[in-house]
């Protein structure tokens, strides 16, 4: 009984995490003495390896902003693209979908599968797989489901949900990813170094590529002038679900076309340099259309799903910026408020600013009202984002929205400036003071409060949660010597 | 309607709200996509200086991509340059060799050769059809002459390129391969399989090849 409930507490694993109030969703993460440093080590590595990239390429701001403008030039003509992309696909002997929900989504990959006289699938780690629930949708249809990304297995293996877009296992420590693999591997490793680890990973996961019936893949682009669709991993683990299945099947955003290879290299230069700091992943991989004459390997069908589930609102509703994401997840390996609470808390697919942004679409404002306020609005999700999407100009429109709609809490409060306005929202002061000197570096130069939205809702308080008392005067103390000496 | 018809009368609405004068036929459209890549060079980082040759060694050796490199001075020098790998790895002389005519004219005597490439195969020897120097990525066409699962099945991935396939960027390869047909799969290989899944470190050998060995062939 006390597991049950405390499974269906707890953020990580529950299937519908916004049945817990955000406020215990951060509580939950605050209060998890791990989770912080299971947060640092990945995202400080992947800060540090973004920056040196960054530093090494002079002319990284114009190829942002041709990035950037490749993007918005696919986004302004969609529906020309889609068209296009659609014969030329076709052409290549693809089998092409179109899908408005997720639940239409889920539906046509769950035809196929059946149609396949599919028993078990393999995936790979695709966002927007996530995103339409298709992990669910599977096991719902009785279909077994084989998550081949190593960090994607280990979440299959905890029954947790995804914490971050490229390193959704981020929030377990190697302490933790031991114990599973013990538990579960039918070979496991023989001592806890990573690299046992992965080597029984590997061998446990090979048989499942070879007894597939189906392989899933999302897609990073989708190439308009060739129909064909592009993969990005490091471990290989698309291509060996891609390619040994008898039927391939790609569920992707509509928003992922470019008009021709050439663009999609562009973009592919600010995706990896912005995820991880490489120049390219180890495995980058066109793929267009089924097994041809003479090939030895290759799926026999290839599908490919055509997802819109509210990108077509989105662009015609004021968050069209938002459709050039790229899904490289600088943003949250930037983001204060991530990096203090990681994935789970904030409970949709996707985590960090571009979650906040997002998951108002796809789970409704009135669960996520939320995440738009979690936000300090410093600006660094847009400086470090390849395609400089606004992030929190976009969060602000949400703000205002949900104040619009009366979904903030009625109470009143003024704001009093930094420190005070902190003392009232705990939460955020938390945040706050792990950047003081930042903080109030900004706070002096006005940035801080005044970009705050005062008209719009935004001091009228929310309930923040609080973190432990000890942290919180310990802080508290702390500032108050900063400000003293300031 | 369906779900295509909906999805593209939605975009087409919005297209009319926003894009107000706008050219929106088909030439425009290509034009301006066109002019977006007229200046390649605004979307990538400059070679440094040197031969493509030179620069792909470099690259495809940097801690980046950690591949090994050896040199061979002809084709024909291959299977001894396979031999030294195996020698030095203490492997047994059994190979998966691609079916690429080229690889498979040479004199493999004393190897134990299979045809295909199995999920156990401990090593296989392929030819990439291009390399770039931009991003030491060895660039395969699958094909009869080049099944994809070479490139993921082995522990030891050997690839033999030659010097004169070298291009320098990315946009390089698009432009060698214009006009011809798109293979099923275009596989980009940029380094030995790695995962950086567990608390961040890098661990080789995740799935795909452990180890990524190049043969340089510099004479062709
Ligand atoms: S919003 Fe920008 S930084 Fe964030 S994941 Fe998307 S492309 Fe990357």
């Amino acid at each position: 009984m006390t597991t049950a409930s405390s499974a269906a507490r707890s953020s990580a694993q529950a299937s519908d995490p916004f049945s817990i109030p955000f406020d215990e969703r951060i509580k939950e993460a605050l209060d998890n003495k791990t989770l912080k440093i299971a947060i640092d080590r990945t995202t400080n590595n992947a800060r540090d390896k973004r920056a040196a990239a960054v530093a090494a390429w002079p002319g990284f701001a114009e190829a942002r902003t041709l990035g950037k403008s490749i993007k918005q030039h696919v986004i302004d003509h969609l529906d020309h693209y889609l068209v296009e992309f659609e014969a030329n696909a076709l052409r290549s002997g693809a089998k092409v979908h179109w899908a408005s929900t997720s639940d239409e989504a889920c539906a046509i990959v769950i035809d196929l599968c059946r149609k396949a006289g599919a028993k078990s699938v393999t995936r790979a780690k695709s966002m927007l797989g996530e995103e339409i629930g298709l992990p669910h949708a599977l096991e719902d249809a009785g279909i077994t489901r084989v998550e081949t990304d190593l960090a994607e297995h280990i979440v299959q293996l905890a029954h947790d949900r995804p914490s971050h877009i490229i390193w959704p296992a981020l929030h377990r420590t190697r302490e933790e990813v031991a114990e599973l693999f013990r538990a579960n591997h039918h070979k496991p490793q023989n001592s806890d170094d990573i690299e046992s680890m992965v080597a029984s990973a590997r061998e446990e996961l090979r048989g499942r590529f070879l007894a597939a019936d189906v392989g899933i893949s999302g897609a990073n682009f989708l190439i308009a002038d060739s129909g064909a669709i592009c993969t990005v991993t490091n471990e290989g683990n698309a291509e060996l679900t891609t390619t040994i299945p008898r039927v391939h099947i790609v569920t992707a955003g509509i928003e992922k076309l470019v008009p021709s290879l050439s663009h999609a290299m562009v973009l592919l230069r600010l995706l990896v340099r912005s995820a991880t700091g490489a120049d390219l992943t180890q495995y980058t991989t066109f793929h267009c259309g089924p097994k041809r004459r003479g090939d030895r390997d290759g799926p026999e069908e290839f599908h490919i799903v055509l997802v819109d589930n509210g990108r077509t609102k989105m662009r015609n509703e004021g968050l069209a910026d938002m459709l050039r994401c790229l899904r490289c997840g600088a943003c949250m390996n930037h983001c204060v408020v991530f990096r203090q609470i990681g994935g789970h808390a904030y409970g949709g697919a996707y985590p960090g600013p571009m979650g906040s942004v997002m998951t108002p679409i796809f789970n409704g404002l009135e669960k996520s009202h939320d995440l738009p306020q979690a936000c300090t609005l410093n600006g660094s999700c847009q400086e470090v984002c390849p395609v400089d999407i606004p992030l929190p100009t976009l969060l602000r429109g949400w703000r205002e929205k949900s104040w619009r709609e009366g979904l903030e809490p009625q109470i009143v409060r003024q704001s009093l400036g930094f420190w005070a306005f902190g003392a009232r929202h705990p939460f955020l002061y938390h945040i706050g003071t792990r950047l003081a000197v930042r903080g109030m570096r900004l706070f002096a130069k006005g940035g801080w409060i005044r970009s705050l939205p005062l008209a719009s809702g935004w001091t009228r308080h929310r309930d923040f949660p609080k973190p432990a008392p000890r942290t919180f005067m310990e802080e508290w103390n702390q500032q108050q010597r900063l400000k003293a000496k300031g | 309607m369906s779900a295509r018809e909906l999805i593209l009368s939605a975009l087409r609405q919005g297209n009319t709200a926003t894009a107000a004068g706008e050219p929106n036929d088909a030439g425009a459209i290509a034009a301006a996509a066109d002019a977006l890549i007229a200046d390649l060079s605004l979307g990538r980082p400059r070679l440094g200086e040197g031969s493509l040759p030179m620069l792909f060694e470099r690259q495809i050796t940097s801690p980046k991509v950690a591949a090994s490199l050896d040199k061979a001075a002809s084709l024909a020098d291959v299977p001894r340059a396979v031999d030294i790998y195996l020698t030095t790895h203490g492997l047994a002389r059994e190979i998966a060799l691609q079916p690429e005519p080229a690889l498979t004219a040479m004199d493999w005597s004393g190897y134990h050769l299979h045809e295909e490439v199995k999920s156990d195969t401990i090593v296989a020897v392929g030819k990439a059809l291009w390399g770039i120097a931009e991003t030491g990525t060895l660039v395969f066409h699958s094909g009869p002459h080049s099944p994809t699962l070479f490139d993921f099945f082995p522990l030891h991935h050997l690839v033999v390129i030659e010097a004169s396939r070298i291009l320098g960027y990315l946009e390089d390869y698009v432009a060698a391969s214009m006009g011809q047909p798109v293979p099923r799969n275009v596989n980009f290989v940029t380094g030995a399989s790695g995962t950086t899944d567990i608390e961040g470190t890098l661990v080789r050998g995740a799935h795909g090849p452990r180890f990524l060995h190049v043969i340089l062939v510099e004479d062709s």
